[in-house]
């Protein structure tokens, strides 16, 4: 509302009885003031929140002018003396807007306090301490428990999605439980390790996926699926070097703190949230029935240089192994039920605080019996020993039961695969009733749902212990020790009813331990002098510690299907698939020592420095240590006289920082090279050195560059923040391909440097203020990358191939896609007017095959006409949320989006291509069929000699750019008045809509997708859909 | 004061810490050794010594056929792959068998047992420290003929790596150098091996005698045929050989640790190889016996049905490892060993070495014990001019009869001087540098300092 605008408004609102009757009283009372002034009274009233009718306790209700006042008690109810009409009563409360009211003759006076959305004011959790936002010199962006809660969502990752800026969020499976890539302002590691760092309570906490069944699987569980989201009071993401200096080696990927929420002083708070809901698949994909199906198998084989029969059984409509027509999906997908129950109490005394939470999750995943089931618990506690000593602990406990149905892995252990290219035709159960397990070289995809087992079982326990003791005023020394610890189950089983071989089954079982502890010693320094020299400063150690250990076996041959425990295998190894060694145990330590001095001159000159000096086992004595250090500086210039006549302008500032961080993401034992153990030959035990050692490893370091600026302006109605930063990484850690005549085929370097650079904004503005609030936080970013510099001797061609789909070469971003080209299809045999062929003497392309770009123009067709058909870095990527309420509805509505990706989609390939006797999508209708077709979709081909299927083409190169609709909360507070005859403090209910629309051109099940984990960005390899799902819940606070 | 106390006490920890910081990073490998750490006790050279043995299965596992037969004139095959390519003389640098990958592993391991068991021992001479090298130094110089024998110049590596500071873009070496290496590093085996070890060990690991075999074979190579027959003389005489009958001719393969075996990569049935996928699974095998081949026998050879199923029009199949009448569709992986060297091999290189020496009196009674072994009659010098047009030429036929399949033919084949006589007929061979392989293009893009063979730049 702005203030021109109001009598617009009045005109409005005149429509409306009852907002007329309130403006007029409003007015009223502002004309009544000067009439009764010079009385002094007592006045008493109650200060409430705006939002919930909740009483706000300890406000400060200040007469201005004057040194007298008071603050409001336990129920929000205050009382002044001496208060004359006409004084100004100033009602204030931190993390709320202060309002003045000036006195008439009313000797009650009820005020709703507004919560203050003035994010600069707000304190924000940094490395070893927390800041002001407002004096932050790095760069930091935060989510709060609020903006958490309307999300309704299972997992701390997914929450960020589209709600901080630079920070990219994609799914790797839609699977409960499922893995999340996040990236803080782009990759910068060759190797895998471009992950942030994980820091909850101070904790640096395990982050990457233990689970190890399924290796072919290209995703795993997401680790930080742990930790409830309702138990979490921020999120805070460190992105510049200046802020994530201070964990030095760990930090060039960023860091994410998660902070959990702790007691207060005051009375018990019992919350209580249950939610229930429902989740479906968000597009089901075009395949063709049994009739279209034989139809495009008949016509591949007759396509054929010598054109052959198909398999007979796979045409014979009478066969009951494959006179089906289903459609898979229909089969597997299915409405999936969740159930959420959050317990929380918090509270405390003057010298104990205390938070208890635990919640309890049943989610079915989309897929039938995918299923995961959490149970957290955690304890917050803190007490004051005396004045001075002040001691925790936060202990907090999960058990995770996930169903995963072999919806992963590669091939026809894969349900996910199978579900789109599986024939139709193939009956779902034989004449007799049994189920039809396999046939035509393919397992049963309902089959593997329903009776394979891949059952993950995790319990983590997560704990950390403080003592932090006042030596004097402004230094305080604390020390911390925290651990990690998961034990982790998995079970596997692949029945024989699922085989072709008689009796075949097989069976796995793997059991993981692993262990984070730490202990953490610092002195921290905040002390103001004179006239605002502020100083502050923290000086520390720290040891931390990784244990890894896996032990397990692979079994085959069980008596019967029903036994699936190791004991009834018949042959049993302590190999996997692949003959490498299940049995494993690996341990890595850091030692650290970190620094911080921070000084600012009221608030209007700030400086800081941070060093961090790592030592880290995965080094070679020589080149252990890396140094890693940062400086920033920040200029409020609102508080220059130039800018003190800008009376919109409440406050700006300009940031820049410089610093370094670091990456040691390679094998605990990479540098000292490996001797393997179980080398046998025959029963002889052998060993043989499998990695080559290279004690020269040392660091990848990031240096750090960024630019920063925030404004707030109007009271804060309109808060902007912009950053710029420009990241290279060099020393890159990179297994480099060497001769194999070393006896090695990779060894471990440091090579070559990336550049990133981006840019994001952050936009924060209050719309509408008053009872009918609007507010909009809107952030958008854009990263480039950049491969600067490969060594010579590590490429091949001019460059890497990463992957099927990407290469690595300079100059080029590590999204990059490589392969041909993919022009049209020939309509007739003579359109290949130049005689084009399939490699130096191969076959010429005729009509229906498909037009592949001749890039050097020799008129044939191989290696060297491969080019660059896709990238998968977007142009700029964001969201934007809605926060509207009035009176006691409250609603919000988040987009995200993402623009100019390309997505590879790899399960278009699949279902595109005749091979294995593939299911095919609706497009192969229209296909060419004979000479003249114009059409974009080629003849289908039996063992195509042209390799027309089996190359990486432009033609599944796909624009992934979207906007979705993600989430919108819609939540209905009970007025309090209403709420307190039956004794509660808080009854609020709450609709919430996820994954609600996505507008798209991409043809697959969602483009929110990324099939691998590591460099192989903007692949969709088939994952498990992302859903759709509608969540309704109360929360209940006594 | 109390204050100052406690802040000399932290500094002091932090002191400490830093005194200690590489006592608490120094991590050694749990469940493996490092690289560095693992020669440390006389079972490590033990065990270092077997770790060889477990790369030479991978080298082993099918292409000694690819090598030793793929190219030759005894095989047909209706596969694709690098069975066509080799048949069809179509190499190129992308096919499998121009891999020399599992060679060098061998030669990697070997070189790590060959730097560090002395060090074990400490420099004293035991018998355990002599026979552990010897094994060491006589795989390395098999993996070394090989690759000789395959790629023709071939990078000769002695040291293992250890760091990134060594040469690790090798040049070729000329073969005959290469060939000088293997003839020493195999004459060190020859004397430092055990003539015995017990038991099977005697013919799945390197003894005195496989040494001396495989020196004989190096020997045939170089045309060195004085010393192939002292080479071949000490194998006779060693104890541990003597021919079997032919009723247990097949179990030489089928059952293996023959006395008639002098060295074979053992296999079991977690330590497979591809017997199977390239002899006996009936259509799709990728060999079975040529045409040519099957027409080559002489009337009543005891051997032929025990080769291939003579009473099928088209066999498909090879029996001659499985048993006669072998009939198994199955695709698992096999557990045969896999026979390098035997005696009969031997007998028939030393009685080519007397032929082309001028002394036919001494090659023919060794031509005639194998000859009379599978039911042919004996040949004088008369009879074997008239059947083969010279002795060395018969006995080339023997070897092709009683070797067949096992992976000599193609190198008898190269050495004899007679592959583009008899293979151009069959695929149109006829350059000698077309003879080796190419070497694998991935080879080549590793190691920049490599140039590929002659005939394939």
């Amino acid at each position: 509302m702005i203030k021109g605008n109001n009598n617009r408004l009045l005109l409005f609102f005149t429509g409306n009885k009852k907002f007329a009757a309130l403006i007029i009283v409003f007015m009223v009372g502002l004309l009544t003031v000067d009439d009764v002034a010079g009385q002094e009274n007592t006045v008493r009233g109650r200060v409430t929140d705006l939002a919930d009718g909740r009483a706000i306790e300890g406000a400060n209700v200040a007469i201005k002018g004057t040194a007298g006042g008071g603050s409001t008690d336990a129920t929000g109810y205050y009382m002044l003396q001496g208060v004359s009409a006409g004084d100004v009563l100033v009602f204030s409360s931190v993390g709320y807007d202060t309002k003045e009211v000036t006195v008439g003759s009313q000797t009650t006076i009820d005020v709703a306090l507004a919560e203050s959305i003035n994010l600069l004011e707000e304190t924000v959790v940094v490395g070893y301490g927390r800041q002001k936002k407002r004096n932050l010199t790095g760069s930091v962006v935060s989510v709060g428990s609020e903006e958490i809660a309307k999300t309704a969502l299972q997992d701390p990752i997914s929450v960020l999605q589209g709600r901080a800026a630079g920070v990219q969020v994609t799914s790797n499976s839609g699977a409960p439980g499922g893995e999340m890539t996040i990236r803080v302002r782009g990759n910068s590691s060759l190797n895998s390790g471009n992950n942030p760092l994980f820091v909850v309570d101070g904790i640096p906490i395990e982050s990457g996926s233990l689970s190890s069944l399924n290796g072919t699987e290209n995703f795993g569980l997401n680790p930080l699926a742990d930790i409830n989201p309702g138990d979490i009071e921020s999120i805070e993401i460190l992105k510049d070097a200046a802020s994530t200096a201070i964990y030095g080696s760990r930090a060039a990927n960023g860091v994410v703190m998660i902070t959990t929420k702790r007691g207060a002083e005051g009375k018990a708070q019992v919350n209580l949230t249950v939610n229930s809901g429902i989740s479906e698949l968000t597009r089901k994909l075009s395949v063709l029935n049994a009739s279209q199906y034989r139809d495009a198998v008949m016509e591949s084989y007759m396509n054929m240089d010598n054109p052959e029969q198909p398999y007979w059984t796979v045409v014979d409509s009478l066969n009951p192994m494959n006179n089906g027509d289903v459609d898979w999906q229909d089969e597997l997908m299915r409405a999936a039920g969740q159930y959420q129950v959050n317990l929380a109490i918090r509270g405390g005394t003057k010298n104990t605080q205390y938070a208890w939470s635990s919640s309890y999750l049943d989610q079915d995943g989309i897929i039938i019996n995918s299923n995961y089931k959490r149970i957290t618990s955690r304890l917050n506690v803190d007490f004051n020993v005396t004045d001075k000593l002040k001691i925790g602990q936060s202990i907090s406990y999960t058990n995770g039961l996930n169903n995963r149905i072999n919806a992963g892995g590669t091939g026809n252990l894969s349900v996910i695969r199978e579900l789109l290219v599986r024939p139709p035709i193939m009956s779902m159960y034989l004449p007799d009733g049994s189920l039809n397990g396999y046939s035509l070289g393919r397992r049963n995809p309902v089959g593997i749902a329903l009776h394979a087992t891949h059952l993950n079982k995790s319990n983590r326990i997560v704990g950390s212990q403080y003592l932090e003791y006042q030596i004097i005023e402004g230094l305080k020394f604390r020390s911390n020790l925290n651990f990690d610890f998961t034990a982790m189950k998995e079970d596997e089983f692949m029945p024989s009813i699922l085989d072709y071989r008689e009796g075949y089954n097989t069976g796995a079982v793997r059991s993981i331990n692993n262990l984070t502890w730490g202990n953490e010693n610092f002195f921290q320094y905040d002390r103001t002098f004179g006239d605002g020299h502020h100083v502050g400063g923290v000086a520390g150690f720290s040891f931390q510690n990784w244990r890894y250990e896996r032990t397990g076996l692979n079994g085959s041959f069980f008596p019967s299907d029903d036994i699936r425990t190791l004991n009834a295998a018949s042959v049993i190894s302590n190999k996997d698939a692949n003959g490498m060694d299940i049995n494993v145990a690996s341990e890595h330590a850091m030692l650290s020592y970190f620094g911080r001095v921070m000084y600012d001159y009221q608030g209007k000159y700030l400086a800081e420095i941070n060093l961090r000096a790592d030592g880290s086992s995965r080094f070679g004595r020589d080149k252990r240590f890396g140094y890693f250090p940062s400086a920033s500086v920040g200029w409020r210039f609102s508080e220059e006289g130039l800018f003190n006549d800008l009376s919109f302008l409440n406050d700006a500032k300009l940031r820049f920082s410089i610093g370094s961080t670091g990456n040691e993401a390679i094998g605990d034992y990479t540098s000292q090279g490996e001797f393997l153990v179980g080398t046998n030959y025959l029963d002889y035990s052998g060993a043989a050195p499998t990695v080559m050692p290279n004690a020269a490893l040392t660091w990848e370091t990031t240096t750090q560059y960024n630019a920063g600026l925030d404004i707030a302006l109007w009271a804060n109605r309109l808060i902007l923040n912009v950053d710029a930063y420009l990241k290279d990484t060099r020393d890159l850690l990179y297994s480099v391909p060497i001769p194999r005549e070393t006896g090695f085929a990779s060894i471990t370097q440091n090579i070559g440097s990336i550049r990133n650079r981006g840019i994001e904004f952050l936009v924060t503005s209050r719309n509408l203020v008053g009872e009918f609030q609007w507010s909009t936080n809107f952030n958008i970013s854009a990263n480039r990358n950049k491969v600067i510099s490969l060594p010579e001797n590590v490429l091949t061609n001019g460059f890497i191939q990463n992957g099927a789909y990407h290469i690595l070469k300079e100059g080029l971003p590590i999204g990059i896609f490589y392969g041909w080209r993919f022009d049209g299809v020939y309509a007739r045999d003579e359109d290949n007017v130049n005689g084009v062929t399939h490699g130096a003497q191969g076959p010429v392309f005729a009509g229906g095959d498909p037009i592949w770009h001749d890039l050097n123009g020799d008129h044939i067709i191989d290696q060297n006409d491969r080019q660059i058909i896709g990238n998968a870095e977007p142009n700029f990527f964001g969201g934007i949320s809605n926060d509207f309420s009035y009176k006691n509805f409250s609603l919000n509505i988040f987009f995200q989006f993402s623009q100019g990706n390309d997505i590879y989609s790899e399960i278009n390939h699949q279902r595109n291509a005749i091979v294995r006797y593939n299911n095919l999508s609706t497009d192969a209708l229209r296909r060419w069929r004979q000479q003249g077709d114009i059409t974009d979709f080629p003849k289908l081909i039996r063992d195509d000699p042209k390799q027309s299927d089996s190359r990486v083409q432009s033609r599944w190169v796909e624009d992934g750019s979207y906007i979705k609709l993600k989430n919108v909360n819609l939540r209905y507070r009970f007025a309090p008045s209403l709420i307190d005859r039956i004794g509660l403090r808080q009854l609020e209910a709450f609709v919430t809509a996820t994954n609600l629309i996505t507008w798209t051109k991409y043809t697959g099940f969602d483009p929110d997708v990324n099939s691998y984990a590591g460099l192989r960005v903007g692949v969709d390899e088939g994952s498990y859909p992302q859903n759709r799902s509608f969540i309704f819940g109360i929360n209940i606070g006594l | 004061m109390k204050t100052i106390i406690k802040k000399i006490g932290a500094l002091t920890v932090v002191a400490v810490m830093a005194s200690c910081a590489d006592t608490l990073l120094d991590k050694e490998p749990i469940s493996n050794f490092s690289a560095q750490g693992f020669y440390k006790n006389t079972s490590d050279a033990q065990a270092g010594v077997y770790g060889i043995y477990n790369a030479f299965q991978s080298a082993f596992r099918l292409n000694f056929a690819l090598w030793g037969e793929g190219r030759a004139d005894a095989v047909g095959s209706n596969a694709v792959g690098d069975p066509a390519a080799l048949r069809q003389n179509t190499l190129t640098p992308i096919i499998n068998s121009a891999r020399w990958d599992n060679l060098y592993t061998v030669i990697s391991r070997a070189n790590y047992a060959i730097k560090y068991i002395p060090q074990v021992f400490g420099g004293a001479d035991s018998p355990l420290r002599n026979q552990l090298l010897g094994q060491a130094y006589a795989l390395r110089a098999i993996a070394y003929f090989y690759a000789v024998r395959v790629w023709g110049d071939v990078p000769l590596i002695l040291e293992p790596y250890e760091s990134i500071d060594q040469e690790l873009f090798v040049r070729k070496t000329d073969r005959e150098a290469v060939l000088d290496q293997i003839e020493e590093d195999l004459t060190f085996a020859s004397v430092n091996c055990a003539a015995s070890y017990g038991g099977e060990r005697d013919r799945v690991l390197i003894t005195r005698g496989g040494a001396d075999a495989f020196l004989t074979h190096v020997y045939m190579w170089r045309k060195d045929y004085a010393n192939a027959i002292a080479a071949a003389e000490r194998v006779m005489d060693n104890p541990l050989y003597s021919l079997v009958t032919m009723g247990d001719w097949t179990n030489v393969f089928a059952i293996g640790l023959s006395s008639e075996s002098i060295f074979e990569v053992g296999y079991n049935e977690v330590q497979t190889n591809s017997l199977r996928i390239l002899y006996a699974l009936g259509s799709d095998s990728y060999y079975f016996p040529s045409e040519r081949f099957m027409n080559s026998f002489e009337e009543g050879d005891l051997r032929r049905p025990r080769i291939y199923d003579i009473t099928a029009v088209q066999p498909r199949m090879v029996w001659k490892f499985f048993g006669e009448g072998f009939n198994d569709e199955s695709p698992d992986p096999s557990a045969n060993n896999i026979v390098l060297v035997r005696l009969a091999d031997i007998m028939l290189l030393k009685a080519e070495a007397h032929a082309r020496s001028g002394q036919p009196e001494e090659a023919l009674p060794l031509l005639n014990e194998i000859r009379e072994r599978a039911g042919l009659a004996s040949l004088d010098q008369a009879t074997a001019e008239s059947l083969y047009g010279d002795i060395e030429s018969a006995i080339l036929h023997e070897r092709s009869i009683e070797l067949s399949f096992e992976g000599h033919r193609w190198f008898d084949l190269v050495r004899t001087g007679r592959a583009i006589e008899i293979m151009q007929p069959i695929n149109g061979l006829r350059d000698e540098a077309n003879i080796l392989w190419p070497i694998h293009e991935e080879a080549i893009n590793r190691n920049p300092n490599l140039e590929q063979n002659e005939f394939y730049r």
